[in-house]
């Protein structure tokens, strides 16, 4: 179950978002709100998520809604927020699978050096986008290949997940993430023996790229937009706040350690994003490019630097196409790992609350991910994709992680909370997190929402800048926006089912 | 690099490390 939850937690987060998100906020600016961020939130939320999970399995149910009614079981409505436990990662999976599938694509094109003769970054661009059909060039004339991707790894993740967690998730864990911190390992080894690649440019060297990194600045620390940066890495990486690990640590008995699982965990996790993703692309970038040329590319975006800036990076090195395949055959593995435990929660609810077979359940997930996969692939030129990850990996992330942090520590009871959290456990959680478990936690997440409602909800909710930037992308977005809602509706709904059916039973019984 | 990025590479890395051996020899060592 440990390497099941590890792997749901290393993803493309920790080889492209981490990167970005170091490099866009200063380099060692950031890393010290990271540890922070991963003291103090990080940690406290794999320890509440996998404690409530195990509790709520105690009483028959694998998903945040019926969890969070476990915990608090006078109220009413508690379960409607554990709707977004199902919701957030049926959303992610959506445009995870897309992007997953461009990531087997490219392994097979390094490798049959399809894209050797793009050697500058507006050539590699050209190639992506005609890839995902945006335009149409000598590249690729239509979108064909990237349906024809996205069919295999849809199939790839529906199977596996298909196959159950013993026989499907925790096996292919259990293979993919040795392989995963081996490529990983042989891809770190190559960087760091690339020295100073131009020795008329002695200041571009990988040493340089580790300082880019890892050189503090104690002034940048007062700026506040660097701490959320931070705080909204730790979340992603460690899948928090998804539901994901709630489910998985559902299936754990009393028996079973939460607090060394969780903390193996996210270990597990930091070591593929600090030691290997952060000896990675940033290094390399700026032993090629220069540390200034490294934070314009980081503002492209993560899509850019795995895609566009790490294949030409590759490109340059001795052995270009093996090490372009072993990259994104890493990232893939990465995506699999990851995609496979999104579809968990809804495959889940669906076996508990209304006693569908898993079989069934993974056929009907797949059928209805499957429809809305198609606008995201369609339309991914018109912001569908953005606008998916925006509400399922972020939005959602952190309204449900407030809310299973206030429900631990302030409802269940700190005491009980700790109590439980200590169940079957091998090792001692340090007593001070008692007082940032109760306090610090919840005060953390709060702010964080509350910053960005103060400095966003308006032009978000009312889509200002998309209509002054991008006019055209506006009614795509509304109408993701309403099938968001719709199937947001539709999960609500067959909670309210779900419940009546149980009074309906006890009554009857 | 200058010395105090070097200090606090090494320093997290050795910390990653050691708490990832720790929980891999726990974890190792529990009764399935």
């Amino acid at each position: 179950m440990v390497l099941a939850v590890a792997g749901s937690a290393i993803g493309l987060g920790n080889f492209l978002r981490f990167p970005v998100q170091a490099a866009k906020n200063g380099g060692g600016a950031f890393m010290v709100p990271y540890f922070v961020a991963i003291l103090l939130l990080g940690l406290p939320l794999m320890w509440i998520e996998w404690t409530i999970g195990r509790f709520g399995g105690g009483f028959e149910h694998s998903t945040a809604p019926g969890v969070f009614h476990t915990l608090w079981n006078k109220n009413r409505f508690i379960k409607y927020f554990g709707v977004i436990g199902i919701f957030g990662p049926i959303v992610i999976l959506i445009f995870y699978t897309y992007v997953e599938s461009w990531l087997l694509g490219y392994s097979f094109f390094a490798l049959t050096g399809r894209y050797d003769a793009c050697t500058t970054e507006q050539t590699m661009k050209a190639f992506l986008d005609a890839y995902k059909g945006v335009v149409q060039n000598e590249y690729f004339g239509n979108i064909a290949p990237a349906y024809v991707f996205f069919v295999i790894t849809f199939a790839l993740n529906m199977s596996v997940v298909y196959m159950g967690i013993n026989r499907g998730i925790e096996k292919v864990c259990k293979l993919g993430l040795p392989i995963l911190f081996i490529l990983a390992l042989v891809l770190v080894v190559k960087v760091l023996s690339l020295g100073t690649p131009d020795p008329a440019k002695p200041e571009n060297s990988v040493v340089e790229g580790l300082g880019f990194l890892w050189n503090p600045q104690w002034h940048r620390l007062a700026e506040a937009k660097v701490w959320l940066a931070a705080a909204g890495q730790v979340f992603f990486t460690l899948s928090c706040g998804i539901g994901v690990i709630l489910t998985y640590a559902s299936y754990l008995t009393k028996k079973d350690d939460v607090a060394l699982s969780g903390l193996t965990a996210a270990a597990t996790n930091e070591m593929a994003e600090v030691v290997l993703g952060g000896s990675l692309i940033i290094p390399a970038a700026v032993a090629f490019f220069g540390s200034a040329a490294v934070m314009e590319i980081a503002d492209k975006g993560a899509f850019n630097l795995g895609f566009v800036t790490m294949p030409l990076i590759l490109q340059k090195m001795a052995g270009g196409r093996f090490f372009g395949f072993l990259w994104f055959l890493l990232l893939f593995i990465a995506g699999v790992t990851s995609s496979i435990s999104l579809a968990q929660p809804a495959v889940a609810f669906a076996e508990d609350e209304f006693n569908v077979s898993r079989k069934s359940a993974c056929v009907l997930l797949g059928i209805f991910v499957f429809i809305l996969c198609q606008p995201v692939i369609f339309l991914v030129d018109k912001g569908v994709l953005d606008e998916l990850d925006f509400w399922g990996g972020t939005v959602c992330l952190v309204i449900f992680a407030t809310v299973e942090a206030v429900l631990f520590a302030w409802v269940f009871g700190m005491d009980k909370a700790w109590t439980e959290m200590h169940v079957g456990s091998d090792i001692t959680i340090p007593s001070v997190y008692r007082f940032v478990i109760k306090y610090i936690t919840p005060t953390f997440l709060v702010i964080i929402l509350l910053t960005w409602l103060y400095q966003d909800w308006a032009s978000v909710i009312f889509m200002n800048d998309v209509r002054e930037e991008h006019p055209a992308k506006a009614p795509y977005i509304y109408w993701t926006r309403i099938a968001l809602l719709l199937v947001f509706g539709v999960l609500a709904g067959l909670v309210w089912v779900a419940w009546r059916k149980r009074r309906t039973n006890k009554v009857g019984e | 690099m200058n010395i105090c990025g070097w200090i606090f590479m090494t320093l997290s890395w050795g910390v990653i490390l050691l708490v990832f051996v720790f929980c891999l020899i726990k974890t190792l060592r529990q009764k399935p």
